[in-house]
């Protein structure tokens, strides 16, 4: 999906030595927010688009911790929508940085996935250059992401369908819309969840959603 | 032979005790005292027997000093490490008596009641000595002064039971205490270990005895209780590093650099391992120097603190005091780090401390209830199964402890379990945990209000229609309306989260806001236009975007709230007036969502309400908001500035 990229946006610059600042807060991507949207599956063999809805479960900022639940509706073969649990790491160069360093992903695996976000533009140069370490992004727009789902939570690990991958995320703070791509180097002829299948390789499968600006907020602490 | 036998009978013993003939009570007096050294079981046989006021007697009556001595020495063994016993001794009025041999000639005398005392003053049973009197000063004092060692550690413990105010720390400043204290730090290890366990309570909290403390004899003072931190015996290495932690709890400056909370985690982690007291009370350091600090905290867990400490929770049978203290160090652990959650749980602590619930000691219940909270702010753990009946249920039983702390504690731990998204929320229902929930949100205890409406409001939270419609049978109308008008603020800002949580995304449930003639909505608008503080206007405005996303009659009903008509007499600003406040971006946001659900194009009475929305000025104050300093406001503000823009003329 197409995101829009805010007018004069700036290549947002930290001086001196730069230890990454926790994100501002963003009421869009804050416990008990639900998105909705769809998950687009391709491959050789066909195009499927499952129904995705993705509910913030847990939002730590200063530690660059997101979690959540993403249901899957119209799974091909599922008898019931299928919900995966899954944590997330905020891009802000205090917790976790563009490079993934983890789950098989390559500095230029992840540069290829984050410039498929048109937002990652204005600071691919400096993420090639530096991994982005000097770039500030407490004040910019989009929230880079990284989503790897942990386990099921309604169905058996025996329901055919593989959770080994992750998905490169970036959230818009001013639309609440959601993309992603998911990325699993070892899925040969898997299926894979939520999204589905086949020779998936590094192939990109968008993951959108968005929420409605007619929306309405529920809240939990905990002491 | 026996009449032997016959006399160590526990009966015939304390028989003995009232014998006329002195012979036959120093017999069993001696027994008595012989008996029950270190024998926890035969003190409590005796204290029921009625031992104590008999040898307290003794005390009374001019005896020779050979029975004193025994009698003092039997005294202070029923006071040693029992409260049964230090409370029959405090009830025997024998307290007065063992002071006054204090002055007896006869130094064994004493000895033996410095020595007594001392023990008796361990106990928190033992009333306050009255340290603001000045008679009483100046007999402290002259403990202190004593050439007798026993009698100035009897002094430094009397000093370390009794200082608990601000004010009995600033008298004892002002009398010279801390001098006297420090000179003690260079005797025996008694006196070092008394004197470094009194420090403690008179610098505790007090920022500006520390300041005095610190600059004892040009810090010299300071250097030799960092030294004592790698002394031999673990005792004194453990009530030094607990000085320093007063002191860094006191005055944050004081214990800055990481090199030193380094080197102090890293002693107390090894003093855990010791056995007797210092190993017993090291936990508990352990905890306060890692409180609130997730700096020190990794600190620990890169030492293998959870490990440890999880180690002795498998062991078991460890005394109630300790146990509290590996507790509340181990809350502590995970109170920030995911990391050592994780670590908690696979090293199966979790059901360790399920157990220690039911506990008989209150402290030991309080800290594993404190834990639990602790280990589930963790969503992850939560979602995965951290939770079940053995925890919940427990927990649930626990509204009912006679101890008003276990029950805050335990509502605590039940509020962070209740934000679980899936299961968990139906067990509470079951074991008619709501139903309790309601009962201590009236509670007189405003802080059993708090955390009550806290874990209503987290079990409201995500939960289905028939999930809210429960708890709004127990809960009711008016009992929410009057919660969100309850006289603690606290209680006031959960209430109105629960309601938000209860309107959100559910046309049905927005209509109990306007039932039993609007008692609620009535109670909502009076926290809008004079909310006692920010965080109650926000949740009150949320309260209202979520109804404003319902149908057209709730639309208006917020509309009426907002944008009252003038003969109402309230001002027409209200939103403007949130919109611009600079102190809460937060209250900002949440004007701005109500803002949005108002105007939805989608709804009939759209654009009369936009109409009335622009007419009170707020289209420019939404624009002005490009320019706003926080990222929030400042991306929403203009995606309603683009609606306004289509708005009808």
């Amino acid at each position: 999906m197409p995101v829009r990229v805010v007018d004069n946006t700036q290549i947002p610059q930290v001086s001196g030595v730069n230890s990454g600042y926790t994100l501002s807060p963003c009421t869009l991507l804050s416990v008990g927010q639900a998105f909705a949207g769809t998950q687009n599956v391709s491959s050789i063999q066909k195009e499927e688009a499952w129904r995705v809805n993705v509910r913030i479960q847990g939002c730590d900022l200063d530690h660059g911790y997101l979690c959540g639940t993403m249901e899957a509706l119209n799974v091909p073969l599922a008898e019931t929508p299928v919900v995966t649990f899954w944590e997330g790491e905020i891009v802000d160069n205090k917790n976790y940085t563009f490079f993934t360093g983890k789950w098989d992903a390559k500095p230029d695996n992840d540069v290829r996935h984050w410039s498929k976000f048109q937002s990652f533009s204005p600071l691919q140069n400096q993420v090639e250059a530096d991994g982005g370490k000097s770039l500030d992004l407490s004040n910019y727009p989009y929230i880079f992401m990284r989503w790897k789902e942990l386990y099921f939570v309604n169905v058996g690990k025996d329901c055919g369908l593989t959770i080994a991958g992750f998905y490169y995320v970036c959230f818009s703070c001013s639309d609440g819309s959601i993309n992603g791509f998911y990325y699993d180097p070892n899925s040969r002829l898997a299926i894979c969840c939520p999204i589905s299948s086949i020779n998936v390789g590094d192939d990109p499968y968008s993951c959108e959603g968005t929420t409605s600006s007619h929306g309405t907020a529920q809240s939990s602490t905990c002491c | 032979m026996p009449s032997s036998a016959a006399c160590k009978r526990p009966e015939n013993l304390v028989e003995g005790l009232s014998s006329k003939d002195p012979g036959t009570r120093l017999k069993a007096l001696r027994d008595l005292k012989n008996q029950i050294i270190g024998n926890r079981t035969k003190k409590l046989r005796y204290v029921k027997l009625g031992a104590v006021p008999l040898v307290s007697e003794m005390l009374e009556s001019g005896s020779e000093s050979v029975v004193l001595v025994q009698a003092i020495a039997t005294l202070g063994s029923f006071g040693c490490g029992l409260d049964a016993g230090v409370e029959a001794i405090v009830k025997s009025g024998a307290l007065p008596y063992l002071f006054s041999t204090l002055a007896n000639p006869d130094e064994k005398v004493v000895e033996a009641g410095a020595r007594s005392l001392r023990m008796i003053f361990q106990s928190k049973l033992t009333p306050k000595y009255n340290i603001l009197e000045d008679k009483e000063m100046d007999f402290l004092f002259s403990l202190l002064n004593s050439e007798n060692e026993t009698v100035t550690e009897l002094a430094a413990s009397i000093i370390m039971h009794s200082c608990e105010t601000t004010e009995e720390q600033k008298a004892l400043c002002g009398s010279g205490v801390l001098d006297k204290l420090a000179l003690l730090l260079e005797g025996s290890s008694n006196q070092r270990d008394a004197s470094l366990d009194s420090l403690a309570s008179v610098v505790k909290n007090n920022r500006e005895v520390v300041s005095k403390f610190v600059g004892l004899h040009n810090g010299k003072v300071l250097s030799s209780v960092n030294g004592l931190t790698k002394d031999r015996s673990p005792r004194t290495r453990l009530l030094a590093c607990s000085l320093l932690i007063a002191l860094g709890r006191a005055c944050p400056s004081q214990l800055q650099d990481i090199e030193s909370k380094a080197d102090l985690v890293r002693i107390l982690v090894e003093l855990v391992e010791e056995p007797g007291r210092a190993g017993d009370e090291a936990p508990r350091a352990l905890g306060d120097l890692i409180e609130k600090s997730e700096e020190v905290q990794k600190l620990a867990c890169s030492v293998n603190a959870v490990e440890k400490l999880c180690k002795f929770l498998h062991k078991g049978s460890i005394q109630a005091k300790p146990l509290a203290g590996i507790l509340h160090a181990l809350a502590e652990l995970c109170s920030n780090l995911e990391d050592n959650r994780r670590l908690f749980l696979s090293l199966q602590g979790l059901p360790l401390v399920a157990e220690m619930l039911n506990h008989e000691s209150v402290g030991v219940r309080i800290a594993a209830c404190i834990c639990i909270r602790n280990i589930s702010r963790s969503v992850k753990n939560l979602s995965d199964g951290l939770t079940d009946k053995s925890i919940v249920i427990p927990l649930i039983h626990l509204f009912d402890d006679p101890s008003i702390e276990v029950q805050v504690a335990a509502l605590g731990a039940t509020s962070n379990i209740l934000v679980h998204f899936t299961t968990h929320k139906s067990i509470v229902f079951e074991c008619g945990g709501v139903k309790q929930l309601v009962k201590l949100s009236s509670s007189m205890v405003s802080e059993l209000r708090v955390n009550a409406v806290s874990a209503l409001r987290n079990l409201m939270f995500q939960a289905d229609k028939m999930c809210k419609e429960n708890i709004m049978l127990e809960l009711t109308i008016s009992t929410l309306a009057s919660l969100i008008c309850d006289p603690e603020p606290f209680v006031q800002e959960h209430a109105l989260v629960l309601l938000r949580n209860l309107v959100n995304g559910n046309v049905d449930c927005i209509n109990y806001v306007f039932a039993e003639d609007g008692l609620i909505i009535n109670a909502v608008t009076r926290q809008v236009w004079n909310a006692s503080s920010v965080g109650i206007c926000i949740q009150g405005i949320y309260v209202l975007a979520n109804i404003a996303a319902g149908d057209e009659f709730h639309k208006e009903e917020v509309m009426r709230i907002l944008f009252p008509l003038p003969e109402d007499g309230r001002n027409q600003s209200i939103l403007i007036k949130f919109l611009q406040d600079s102190s809460s971006p937060k209250l900002r946001v949440a004007t701005l969502w109500c803002i949005i659900n108002l105007s939805h194009l989608d709804s009939p009475g759209a654009v009369d309400r936009i109409a009335r929305i622009r007419g009170a000025g707020i289209t420019c104050a939404i624009k002005i908001m490009v320019n706003d300093p926080c990222l929030d406001p400042k991306v929403l503000g203009p995606s309603l500035g683009a609606i306004g823009d289509n708005w009808p003329k």
